[in-house]
C-alpha cells in the first residue's frame, strides 16, 4: 500500500490519503490524474487495469486501490 | 407539450398521470409511468415514436443475446477438459459482434437524424465533381430530418445500458416494457440527466406510493425550476437573440454583455428544467442524478465540466475517455510520451487523444455545426492545458510561497474560469462557426464600453428594471447554491419547521414568479434549449 500512497503524493502531496474514502466523489482525482495513477500503477505492480475498473469506488480511496490491484495481480491482467 | 413549464403538463398531464399512478395497484404502477411517457412522447413526436421503439428493441434484444451468449460461455466453461482460452477468446469475439450490431443500429439513427445534413454539406465540394465524372448527381439540397424528441438523450443511455451489460457490471433486462420506460421516463425524454440503469431502473418500476412530503418537496423543486426559467432565461432572451443574431451591428463590449447573459440564460433554463425533472422524479419516488452542482463556483475548466452537465460528462468519462486512454495504441502512445516527458507530463501528454475525441464528441453531440465543432476545440484545449500546466502551476507556487488555498488566489482563479466559461458559451450560441469567429474577433477587436455609456444596450429588449431584476434573480441564486455548497438546503429547512412556514415559502416563491416573470407584451419566452439537442 506504501507504493500507491508514493505515487499518489508525488501526484498531489497536499492530500491525506490515508483518511480519504472520496479522492474521486470529490473532485481530488480527476480523470487526467486518474489516467496517470493507472498508467504508474500499472507499471509499478506490472499488471493491466482495464478501462471497467475504472470506477469510483476503486480509486475513492487508497484501499479502494489496493483491493484493486491485489484483484488484478491475482487475476493475472 | 413543448415545454414542462407549460400549462398543460403542470395542470393537466403530470397530476392526472399522478392520479392514475396513485390508484393503480403498486406492481403495475410503472405500466402508467410507461404509457404517459409514450402519450408525451408521442404529443411532440408523433408517428416518429418508431424509432424509439426501434432503439428500444434492437438494445433488449441485443441486450439479451449478450446475457444468453454469457451464460453459454459459462456452462462451457464448466465443462471438464473445456479449452478455457480458446473459448473465452470466441466468447468475447461474439459478444463483441452482438454489442457492435446493437450500437451500430442506435448511433446511424443518431447519425441520420442530426448530422446527415451536415455531412452531405461538408461532402458536396469533393463529391459533386467526383459523382459528376461517373454520371451520377450529388445532391444539392439539404437533407433535413426532423428529429426524434430527446433522441440525443435515450440513445446515450442505450447505449450505456449496452455497454454496461456487455462488461458486466449489469444484467440485461428480460422484460422489453420495463428497458422502455427507463428509455422513455418522461421527465428524462427531452432534456436528460442521461442515466444509468444501474443506477436508475429499479426504482422506476418499484412503484412507491406518492406522498405528501414527497409532492411538498417535488412541487417546491419544480417551483423554483420555474422561477429561475421566468424571472431570468425568459427575461433576458430578447438582448440575447437581438445581439447574437446580428452581431455585426453590436460593438464588443455588447456582445461580452450578451455572453454573460446568454451563461446565464442557459444556465437558469437548462438547471431550471433539471429542477423540473428531479421534483418531478421525487414525486413518483425516483432519485434521479443531478446534472448541475453549482457551475459558477468552479476553479477550473476541468471542475466546470464536473458542476456543469454533470451526466453528459460522466458518460463521455466512463465510455469514450477511459476506454480510449486505457486502450493499446494509447497506451504504447503513453510509454513513449513517459521516456519522452516523464512519468508524470508522459500520461498527461497522451491522454490529449483521448481527451481530443472527447471533446469532438461532445460538441458534435449538441449538434452539426462549425460552432459545436469549435466549442468542444476550446474546451479540449482549456482542460489539456490546466491539465498540462498544473504541475507548473503547483511548483511556481510553492517557489513564490503562494499559498493556493487563499482567498485572493482563489478569487482569481473563478475569475479565470468564469472568462473561460463565458467565451465557451459564446461560442456554443454563435449562429455557425464563422460568426463564433466573427464574435470573439470583435470581442477582441472591437471591445468599448461605449453602448453603455450611451444607453444603447437599454434599447435591446431589455430595460434597466429587467436588468436589476436579473441581477437580483442571479444574487439569490448564487447565495442559495453558495449555502447548498456548504451543505445547508433551504428546502430541508423551510421543510423542518411547521406547515405554516413551508406553506409560506411555496406561497412567497409562487407569488415571486408570477410578478417578477418576464411574460407577456415585450418578452418573447425561451423554448427548452437542449430540447433540440
Amino acid at each position: 500500500m506504501d507504493a500507491i500512497l508514493d505515487i499518489l503524493n508525488e501526484l498531489n502531496p497536499d492530500v491525506d490519503y490515508r483518511d480519504r474514502t472520496d479522492l474521486v466523489d470529490s473532485r481530488t482525482l480527476d480523470s487526467l490524474t486518474i489516467i496517470t495513477l493507472v498508467s504508474e500503477l500499472e507499471d509499478a505492480f506490472d499488471i493491466t487495469i482495464p478501462a471497467v475498473e475504472v470506477v469510483p469506488a476503486n480509486f475513492n480511496s487508497l484501499e479502494g486501490m489496493w483491493k484493486m490491484v491485489e484483484r488484478m495481480r491475482e487475476s493475472g491482467l | 407539450m413543448k415545454s414542462y413549464f407549460s400549462l398543460t403538463v403542470l395542470a393537466l398531464f403530470l397530476p392526472a398521470t399522478m392520479l392514475c399512478y396513485q390508484l393503480m395497484p403498486r406492481r403495475l404502477r410503472w405500466l402508467v409511468l410507461l404509457a404517459a411517457s409514450y402519450i408525451f412522447f408521442w404529443s411532440i413526436s408523433g408517428k416518429l415514436l418508431v424509432f424509439l421503439l426501434i432503439s428500444t428493441g434492437t438494445i433488449w434484444l441485443a441486450g439479451i443475446g449478450l446475457d444468453r451468449l454469457l451464460r453459454e460461455r459459462a456452462s462451457r466453461l464448466r465443462a471438464p477438459g473445456a479449452n478455457r482460452r480458446d473459448i473465452k477468446r470466441r466468447y468475447a469475439r461474439y459478444m463483441r459482434f452482438v454489442l457492435a450490431a446493437g450500437l451500430v443500429v442506435n448511433l446511424s439513427m443518431l447519425f441520420a437524424f442530426k448530422y446527415l445534413s451536415f455531412a452531405q454539406r461538408l461532402l458536396a465540394p469533393l463529391a459533386t465533381p467526383l459523382l459528376a465524372h461517373a454520371g451520377i448527381t450529388f445532391p444539392q439540397e439539404a437533407v433535413a430530418l426532423a428529429a426524434p424528441i430527446g433522441i440525443s438523450f435515450y440513445t446515450l443511455q442505450a447505449v450505456s445500458y449496452l455497454i454496461d451489460v456487455h462488461r458486466q457490471s449489469i444484467s440485461a433486462d428480460r422484460n422489453p416494457a420495463r428497458l422502455a420506460l427507463f428509455l422513455s421516463f418522461f421527465p428524462l425524454i427531452m432534456e436528460g440527466p442521461i442515466c444509468r440503469y444501474g443506477d436508475t431502473a429499479q426504482a422506476l418500476w418499484a412503484g412507491r406510493p406518492i406522498t405528501a412530503e414527497n409532492i411538498s418537496r417535488g412541487g417546491m423543486r419544480i417551483l423554483w425550476g420555474l422561477a429561475k426559467k421566468v424571472i431570468v432565461a425568459d427575461r433576458v432572451n430578447l438582448l440575447v437573440k437581438t445581439v447574437f443574431e446580428q452581431y455585426g451591428s453590436y460593438d464588443g463590449g455588447v456582445i461580452a454583455l450578451a455572453a454573460v447573459l446568454y451563461t446565464v440564460q442557459l444556465y437558469c433554463d437548462f438547471s431550471g428544467t433539471m429542477d423540473f425533472v428531479m421534483g418531478c422524479g421525487r414525486i413518483f419516488g425516483v432519485t434521479l442524478p443531478e446534472n448541475f452542482k453549482q457551475p459558477y463556483l468552479s476553479r477550473t475548466a476541468s471542475e466546470f465540466w464536473q458542476r456543469w452537465h454533470i451526466t453528459l460528462g460522466t458518460w463521455f468519462r466512463d465510455y469514450v475517455f477511459y476506454p480510449l486512454s486505457l486502450s493499446k495504441p494509447v497506451k504504447r502512445l503513453t510509454s513513449a510520451a513517459r521516456k519522452a516527458f516523464g512519468n508524470r507530463m508522459g500520461p498527461l501528454a497522451a491522454s490529449g487523444v483521448a481527451l481530443l475525441a472527447v471533446w469532438l464528441g461532445n460538441g458534435l453531440w449538441h449538434g452539426a455545426g462549425g460552432q459545436y465543432v469549435l466549442f468542444g476545440l476550446f474546451w479540449f484545449v482549456a482542460i489539456w492545458i490546466g491539465g498540462l500546466t498544473e504541475p507548473f502551476a503547483q511548483a511556481l507556487c510553492e517557489r513564490l510561497r503562494i499559498d493556493r488555498a487563499s482567498m485572493p488566489y482563489r478569487v482569481l482563479q473563478h475569475v479565470r474560469t468564469l472568462a473561460i466559461i463565458f467565451v465557451g458559451e459564446l461560442i456554443f450560441r454563435a449562429q455557425g462557426g464563422s460568426a463564433a469567429l466573427g464574435m470573439l474577433g470583435k470581442l477582441l477587436g472591437g471591445f468599448t464600453l461605449e453602448s453603455f455609456a450611451n444607453g444603447t444596450v437599454l434599447g435591446l429588449g431589455m430595460d434597466a428594471a429587467d436588468f436589476v431584476c436579473v441581477g437580483i434573480a442571479v444574487a439569490v441564486i448564487v447565495a442559495v447554491g453558495i449555502l447548498r455548497e456548504r451543505g445547508v438546503s433551504l428546502t430541508t429547512w423551510f421543510w423542518s419547521h411547521n406547515a405554516v412556514t413551508w406553506s409560506a415559502a411555496v406561497c412567497a416563491l409562487a407569488i415571486i414568479a408570477v410578478i417578477f416573470g418576464a411574460y407577456g407584451a415585450g418578452y418573447v419566452p425561451v423554448d427548452p434549449m437542449y430540447a433540440s439537442f
